[in-house]
């Protein structure tokens, strides 16, 4: 991990010493503003209020994981965002990034706990094992279950990232061997953010701690603890095939003339109608493309169990109905439907993200 | 490059002329009513509103190209040009890699984004000061060759 990562002061003087111009930190703050649906002359104010603030301590733990959470913000597609979001934080503690290893390591993360007590933000990646006293996961001699413990208990905030350390994941799948558990599970006296997915989006990642560092506050969450204004729709929604299951016009098999056409994948098996998450919008690999414009249905996940779910090729039972009904009114006039469900989308999108309808992170909370 | 090319789904969507672009045009034309009789400025955010890629290029033909342009390299390149109406600014920002980061209308007499910020000049002075008096410390030996 280089020096800079993890030094204090503020996000303007980190930049100033790196030489990058708040030219860069004002286009930055555009795409933020766009990612969260912010009203576009707040990106002035964001990139203020970021020079501003005190770069946030971060202690990031990985736990029972892959390293996919990791890789998928630093592998991102645009290098400027993953320099960006190591501007706004001091990562004070990573095993995979940093260099210190062993006890030297360990004392990092003692010390950053001290330095910043009730200030520091907890990164989570990975299930917590839980069976006979979590001893199926240990590192420098202490179980998983020990570390969170530990480190959370004078946390500002935790951040649960990936389906693991939100959910379970697939650590937690049937027949769970460890007792794999989500951090939400042990932990609950914190504010937790859960940033689900296998991996996460990076931009959702970079997004949440953004809006951390500039607002000092959570994001308005939905009922499973996520950020409103990037799980606040469900992939079908917001999928470009939407006009194609509006008409009825799906594929049959993952090759037939239809799914050429690009008609809709749910008798595929397509989980986007019970998934809620960026990728329909966003998309990965620098807006190229997500699961289902590549030709494969969603697999759900960023939703809670979606490994012991069923097969990921069965469809799901039923039509939609609901919400969808209200796009099916849009389709009726025929060329505006992708419109009709987009502005929906939007428009809940929009009232998931006013900044001063979230709730506060707990009082101490110094940034 | 084409607003056909700044990365969308290419779906039936992408292909669809929905009418929004009047519907934008008409809102800039309120914000532009704003900015001339008090100073207000606004942004209209083109990746927040559903827009196909046809919308988006019937409104950049719609609002064509004014006297200035501007070519910004910060975190990867970024095209800001004065439309063909006054104060009406189209910004577009691109990643490191080209693909579109964010896109939008700025309704203003500069775009926030060309302007020098305080904190960039104060640096710049500060560099440009350090210059100096390294200059001036070994005047004699450069003059003396």
């Amino acid at each position: 991990m280089a020096d800079w990562m993890s030094q204090q002061g503020t996000v303007g003087e980190a930049l100033t010493r790196q030489g990058i111009s708040r030219r860069s930190l004002l286009k930055y703050s555009s795409y933020l503003a766009t990612l969260l649906a912010l009203p576009p002359t707040s990106s002035q104010a964001i990139a203020q209020a970021l020079a501003g603030a005190k770069r946030q301590s971060v202690i990031w733990l990985s736990f029972q994981e892959c390293t996919g959470c990791i890789e998928s913000l630093t592998r991102s597609f645009s290098p400027s965002v993953e320099e960006m979001i190591f501007n706004l934080i001091s990562l004070d503690y990573q095993e995979t990034l940093q260099a210190a290893a062993g006890e030297a390591a360990e004392r990092a993360r003692l010390e950053a706990m001290e330095a910043n007590k009730g200030k520091y933000v907890v990164v989570v990646d990975g299930s917590v094992s839980t069976r006979d006293g979590g001893i199926y996961s240990t590192a420098a001699g202490k179980t998983n279950l020990e570390v969170l413990k530990e480190t959370a208990k004078d946390a500002l905030a935790i951040l649960s990232v990936g389906t693991c350390s939100s959910f379970g994941g697939i650590p937690r799948a049937h027949p769970n061997p460890t007792g794999a558990e989500p951090v939400s599970a042990i932990i609950t006296d914190k504010p937790i953010i859960n940033v689900s997915g296998c991996p996460p989006m990076p931009e959702v990642i970079a997004g949440t701690i953004a809006y951390l560092v500039t607002f000092g506050k959570l994001p308005e969450l939905d009922h499973l603890g996520r950020p409103k204004p990037f799980f606040g729709d469900n992939i079908h929604d917001r999928c470009y095939r939407r006009p194609f299951y509006d008409q009825g016009k799906f594929a049959k098999s993952f090759d037939d003339a239809g799914a050429r056409e690009g008609w809709c994948l749910y008798e595929l098996g397509c989980k986007g109608p019970v998934t809620y998450n960026a990728c329909a919008t966003i998309k990965w690999n620098g807006n190229t493309s997500f699961p289902i414009q590549s030709g494969h249905g969603c697999l759900g996940c960023s939703e809670p169990n979606f490994w012991d779910a069923g097969s990921f090729y069965k469809p799901l039972p039923g039509r939609m109905t609901g919400a969808g009904e209200a796009v099916l009114g849009a389709a009726a006039v025929g060329a505006v439907a992708g419109a009709g469900s987009a502005f929906i989308a939007r428009r809940r999108k929009a009232a998931a993200s006013d900044p001063s309808a979230s709730p506060s992170v707990p009082e101490g909370a110094d940034q | 490059m084409s607003p056909r090319d700044v990365g969308h789904d290419g779906g039936q969507f992408a292909q669809v002329s929905t009418g929004m672009a009047h519907a934008v045009e008409r809102e800039i034309g309120q914000h532009l009513l704003a900015l001339a009789h008090d100073g207000t400025e606004a942004a209209i955010d083109l990746r927040s509103i559903p827009m196909s890629d046809a919308d988006r290029a019937e409104l950049e033909e719609s609002l064509g190209r004014g006297e200035v342009s501007a070519t910004l390299d910060a975190m990867g390149r970024s095209d800001i040009w004065e439309t063909a109406h006054a104060g009406v600014w189209w910004v577009r920002h691109f990643g490191t890699e080209g693909q579109v980061m964010a896109e939008r209308i700025e309704i203003a007499r500069v775009p926030d984004i060309l302007r020098a910020d305080p904190a960039d000049v104060e640096a710049a002075a500060i560099r440009l000061g350090r210059a100096r008096d390294f200059i001036d410390a070994h005047a004699d030996s450069v003059a003396g060759g």
